[in-house]
């Protein structure tokens, strides 16, 4: 895999997972539905198993959580962009740990059983360490200051939070791992106007909504 | 022990921890329509009449309730300014603030709280309990 290849994918999956955060997850949760949950089982998950299968790079999935942490600064829906921003590259973080056991050509997980098992162990950890980093940040953030007792007392809740992508993932990250099978080839030359085409549409979408929703 | 082991082992165990913490959370789960500040419970009326209402602004717009700042003083807290605010929510969710904070925030008919200027995390839902500190 040459490096302009592999950089062009970092922005690209990178730009679609702050893009899907930002307007999706914004989306699910107006609606009432628990936004974080839901987006890390069918969205970040699956993204990163997907890239990390492609491309075979370690270090790429925390390149993308970098590009989509940066969107997220950009996110006019939530309170606290930095904290959300830093959430999301400490999600990729957790993600390339979690990872750094499994070969890049995903052969432990041959059987139903080794991939659900690691849906499970990547989407809970992902969730629930995002989730602690951004009530540590937080509060600390908007200047009233990080009080341990408060995530202590509230670390049931986010533990039990982390069941719902968990499960999602037992299902999203097999199914990915059956695209592995198919033969997924693409021209150089369309593969980099497609990047960057669609690079362009999440950054213009979501600074767009910055601007209109700020 | 090899990783087709521990693997779908540690998994199980992931699974078990968040199962558990689910039914610890809703048995935890405390329902009432009191609050109860500084040692003392209030209905939602008695804070409405004890303190003065007034309009503030946020990022999601003009948000109406009880003056935080006048309730603190009403309820009978003896160094408002030198004291921090802990918001419980019956969830387990809380927030901490110290009185600067605190004195720009409303608490609304519908129980939560909200400050200007603020993450939304500190904008506590469904607040039991003013812990003052």
């Amino acid at each position: 895999m040459n490096k302009k290849k592999m950089l062009a994918g970092i922005i690209v999956f990178g730009s679609i997972w702050g893009f899907s955060e930002v307007i999706l997850g914004s989306l699910i949760a107006e609606a009432g539905y628990p936004s974080g949950g839901l987006m890390t089982g069918f969205f970040a998950i699956p993204i990163l198993v997907l890239t990390r299968m492609i491309f075979k790079q370690p270090g790429m999935q925390l390149g993308m959580g970098l590009i989509a942490g940066s969107l997220r600064v950009f996110n006019p829906f939530i309170g606290c962009q930095i904290c959300s921003a830093i959430a999301i590259m400490a999600e990729a973080m957790l993600f390339e740990i979690i990872f750094y056991g499994i070969s890049t050509d995903f052969k432990e997980l041959k059987n139903l059983t080794m991939q659900t098992s690691i849906g499970i162990i990547s989407a809970y950890v992902i969730f629930v360490g995002g989730y602690i980093v951004t009530q540590v940040l937080t509060p600390i953030v908007a200047g009233s200051g990080f009080y341990l007792e408060n995530l202590i007392v509230f670390m049931p809740r986010i533990l039990a939070a982390g069941v719902l992508p968990a499960l999602i993932a037992t299902i999203t990250v097999p199914t990915i791992l059956m695209v592995k099978k198919l033969d997924l080839s693409i021209k150089d030359r369309l593969y980099y106007s497609t990047a960057v085409g669609i690079t362009i549409f999440c950054w213009v979408t979501v600074i767009g909504s910055w601007v209109i929703f700020s | 022990m090899g990783k087709e082991k521990i693997i779908p082992v540690f998994a199980m165990i992931l699974l078990l921890i968040g199962v558990f913490s689910s039914i610890y959370v809703h048995a935890n789960q405390v329902n009432k329509d009191t609050i109860n500040i500084n040692g003392n419970e209030y209905t939602i009326d008695e804070i409405f009449s004890l303190a003065k209402t007034k309009t503030i602004e946020t990022d999601e717009g003009e948000k109406t309730g009880a003056s935080l700042e006048e309730l603190m003083s009403k309820v009978g807290v003896s160094c408002s300014s030198c004291s921090i605010y802990t918001f419980k929510a019956k969830d387990g969710y809380q927030q901490t603030v110290d009185y600067k904070t605190l004195k720009t925030g409303i608490l609304t008919e519908n129980s939560r709280v909200y400050f200007p200027n603020t993450a939304h995390a500190l904008w506590v839902r469904d607040v039991i309990e003013i812990e003052v500190k």
